[in-house]
């Protein structure tokens, strides 16, 4: 369990790019944070990996204080994925790659083989365990970031926009891997300002405004403030936008396409009846 | 009159397989044009070619032509073409090679021999139209990666170029400032520009558009006006991920019989749904 | 200092140079390096630069000891180490007092250096934020998977591979792209323009003759008074 209790941060003197931002997430949840670039939510996440560490208040990680840790302390319990994978990458196959986590927090051979192992399999890069991390798509070298931290057994995975710079196939992709983790009882924290994938995956949105937390609630609640989500930088996802501007012809709001269509068809059949 | 022609154009890199395979397409004076696909089908390769980055850079085998303002690219040379075609690479940051702002916009001003009296002039328009205005004398590295993208995209404007490339311009920039940007390009257009753009977020691009090209392994699947290519990919199941949310939804309505017009953006989906639910209610009070 | 033209200032750095070989006596060369820092003073520069001109001074004096120590004689070991901190100290007047571009400027339009030599150091400059930028991004997601850099100087050595690993491919993949983008952007196709303004005017011809009198004067005070 993860509990940030009023945490600041300043990089210089002058305005704190994390204001006062109190927020707990329990195992299992599917969160995604959100805002504009510059409000805070990349700043907030490396406060938790302890990469910097917070001027007022304290952050708990299983009911231990994480100030006093070092990032890879804390790798044991959650896993960070940064948004550029060609920050980490280094070896020369997919497996060695993976395996550079559990090697540097001392697993046995034997339990690097088996967690490897295990890590390229959830993130379907089974049959590219020899392959040369640095041809691969961008995608795919997500994937061996995703890998490379799951294989370390954490309980939380961190991703900073994950998706970004990849074509739709590879999104799917991606956004599938990380439910099915979510399924299996990985708590899951994203990144991102896609606001369809936060629509479709997640199911709990926490939106930061100039450092400020400014919304924590569920997905179909946030885009019900529709005002807001313009004022903090978001976008409205498009089917949502056109069902919430139809609510006068009794359509209700709809995150998917295929929920939305079926309520159109059965409006217009039910007229013409 | 077109801009770019590909003409049965085929390339590998040196000791590569074939990137792209025989690709045949137009790419009108003045239109807008969005390349998507998925990644390793050759789209950034499809750009360089355009530019006549391929084959003269990278070397590598090529057959058919690529044709741009009326000459090959096979019988000139980077800089001849780089006098009417601007490429905007993906990797913004390293393509930025100078100290600061202003002498990063300066910089193709400089090698193209323009007079140094208007340079400042035409330096500060630019950065005035990508919103960096007032910054000239900031250091390129200290930057965010947004701005980075735009002084990148100022860095092609400045020499005023009729053909515009840009490979993923908007891959830093949040909603905000990619919808900026693309207001942008689209003004720009308007305005005579013809422009060429790789892009993943359909959505993003299909306001301004009005050819859409799917690229995949190399071949061209789909060369269209947007709808009609999304229609078809979305028909024939091809790289259907990529269709937007609202052409999905349009194309699942028309499947049970509903007819509409052009949708381009949200706006226009929310008016014709409204006639038609107005006219279902009115039918269903009046019968 | 400041409103002089680059290439007399390129000009007063080999002056400068010349001046410290052609000067012997001890008295002379410490001159020439107060002088050098009283410029820096003037032009309100020493302040930035003085940490520089410390090192600067603590390696001169290394020299010196190593040179005594190696059987030259007290005085000539002195000199030498002088010369250095004279002929170093110009170029750190140089570099603080120019900007890059009209520097590549002046060397690429009046010393008809080829442009790719002077626009090497700038672009190199130019990276220096974003390689930086870029190591610690390497170093904060290395941590994260564990790295510590901790352990035996074997260990530690090894170990660092993963912090060079993806800089270096990041850097050569960095300079491939901006290679290409310097060609599509028309570099190095012929005649280019300038920017910067960098012509000689009133002030560097009277600066440029007064440097000749004192070469004069120093090579008479050598030859004659032997200075």
């Amino acid at each position: 369990m993860l509990e940030i209790k009023e945490v600041s941060y300043c990089y210089q003197q002058g305005k704190p790019v994390v204001d006062n931002v109190s927020l707990t997430v329990e195992p299992g949840e599917f969160v995604a944070i959100a805002g504009r670039n510059g409000s805070g939510k990349t700043t907030l996440t490396r406060l938790i990996m302890s990469l910097i560490k917070p001027a007022n208040g304290q952050i708990m990680l299983n009911g231990v204080d994480t100030s006093r840790q070092s990032p890879g302390d804390i790798a044991r319990h959650v896993g960070y994925v940064f948004q550029n994978p060609d920050s980490q990458i280094f070896r020369d196959t997919v497996a060695s790659e993976t395996a550079y986590g559990p090697e540097q927090l001392g697993f046995t051979a034997q339990e690097i083989t088996a967690s490897v192992a295990e890590a390229l399999e959830r993130t379907g890069l089974t049959a590219l365990a020899d392959a040369y991390p640095r041809n691969l798509s961008r995608g795919q070298k997500q994937r061996v970031a995703i890998a490379s931290a799951l294989a370390m057994k954490p309980d939380i995975l961190i991703l900073d926009e994950p998706t970004s710079g990849q074509d739709a196939a590879e999104k799917e992709n991606l956004m599938r891997i990380l439910t099915d983790l979510n399924g299996q009882g990985k708590t899951i924290i994203l990144v991102t300002h896609d606001m369809d994938i936060l629509a479709r995956f997640t199911k709990r949105a926490v939106v930061m405004a100039s450092g400020v937390k400014v919304f924590d609630g569920t997905v179909t609640e946030l885009f019900g403030q529709n005002a807001n989500v313009q004022k903090w930088g978001l976008r409205e996802p498009a089917i949502m936008n056109v069902s919430r501007n139809l609510t006068k012809y009794g359509i209700s709001p709809e995150l998917t396409a295929a929920e939305f269509s079926r309520q159109i068809i059965g409006m217009l059949q039910g007229g013409r009846a | 009159m077109k801009a770019i022609s590909f003409e049965n154009f085929s390339y590998a890199y040196p000791k590569s397989k074939v990137v792209l395979d025989k690709l045949c397409f137009d790419v009108k004076k003045g239109s807008f044009t969005a390349i998507v696909g998925p990644s390793g089908a050759g789209k950034t390769t499809l750009c360089m070619a355009a530019a006549g980055v391929v084959p003269h850079y990278f070397g590598g085998r090529s057959a058919g032509s690529v044709v741009v303002q009326g000459v090959r690219t096979m019988d000139s040379t980077m800089g001849e073409l780089a006098k009417g075609v601007a490429l905007v690479l993906e990797d913004y940051e390293s393509q930025l090679v100078a100290m600061t702002v202003e002498e990063e916009v300066a910089f193709g001003l400089e090698n193209a021999c323009v007079d140094p009296k208007l340079i400042s002039s035409m330096v500060q328009e630019t950065l005035q139209l990508v919103g960096l205005a007032g910054r000239e004398q900031q250091e390129v590295g200290g930057l965010s990666g947004g701005q980075k993208q735009r002084l990148a995209l100022a860095g092609a404007l400045v020499t005023k170029p009729e053909i515009l490339i840009l490979d993923e311009p908007a891959s830093a920039l949040d909603p905000e400032g990619a919808a900026e940007l693309y207001g942008l390009l689209g003004r720009l257009n308007k305005q005579g520009m013809t422009i060429m753009v790789v892009e993943h977020e359909i959505a993003r691009v299909l306001p301004h558009i009005d050819q859409l090209v799917l690229l995949l392994n190399g071949s061209i699947a789909v060369v269209d006006q947007p709808e009609a290519a999304l229609r078809k990919m979305n028909a024939e199941g091809l790289f259907q991920e990529a269709i937007p949310p609202l052409l999905e939804l349009r194309f699942l309505l028309e499947k049970s019989g509903c007819r509409f017009g052009t949708w381009r953006c949200e706006a226009d989906a929310v008016r014709e749904l409204s006639a038609a639910l107005k006219e279902a209610e009115e039918v269903s009070q009046s019968a | 200092m400041n409103k002089l033209a680059p290439l007399t200032k390129l000009i007063f750095t080999v002056a400068v140079s010349v001046w410290a070989m052609l000067l012997t006596s001890l008295l002379g060369l410490g001159l020439l390096a107060v002088a050098q820092i009283l410029l820096l003073a003037a032009v309100g520069l020493l302040k930035r630069t003085y940490k520089g001109i410390l090192s600067l001074t603590f390696f001169a004096a290394l020299l010196v000891l190593i040179q005594y120590a190696l059987g030259s004689n007290l005085e000539a070991a002195v000199a030498g180490g002088l010369r250095m901190i004279d002929m170093a100290t110009v170029f750190v007047i140089l570099l603080a007092t120019t900007k890059m571009q009209s520097l590549t400027t002046a060397l690429v339009s009046q010393c008809h250096v080829p442009q790719e030599y002077a626009f090497m150091f700038t672009t190199a400059l130019r990276f220096i934020p974003d390689f930086l930028a870029e190591s610690k991004a390497v170093r904060e997601a290395q941590a994260c998977r564990g790295y510590t850099g901790k352990g035996s100087i074997v260990r530690r050595f090894t170990a660092y591979l993963a912090l060079v690993g993806p800089l270096v491919l990041r850097a050569v993949s960095r300079s491939e792209t901006m290679a290409l983008s310097l060609e599509l952007r028309g570099f190095g196709a012929g005649r280019r323009s300038f920017s910067k303004d960098v012509g000689l005017r009133l002030r560097d011809y009277c600066t440029l003759a007064g440097m000749v009198a004192v070469t004069a004067g120093f090579t008479a005070g050598r030859m004659i008074y032997g200075w």
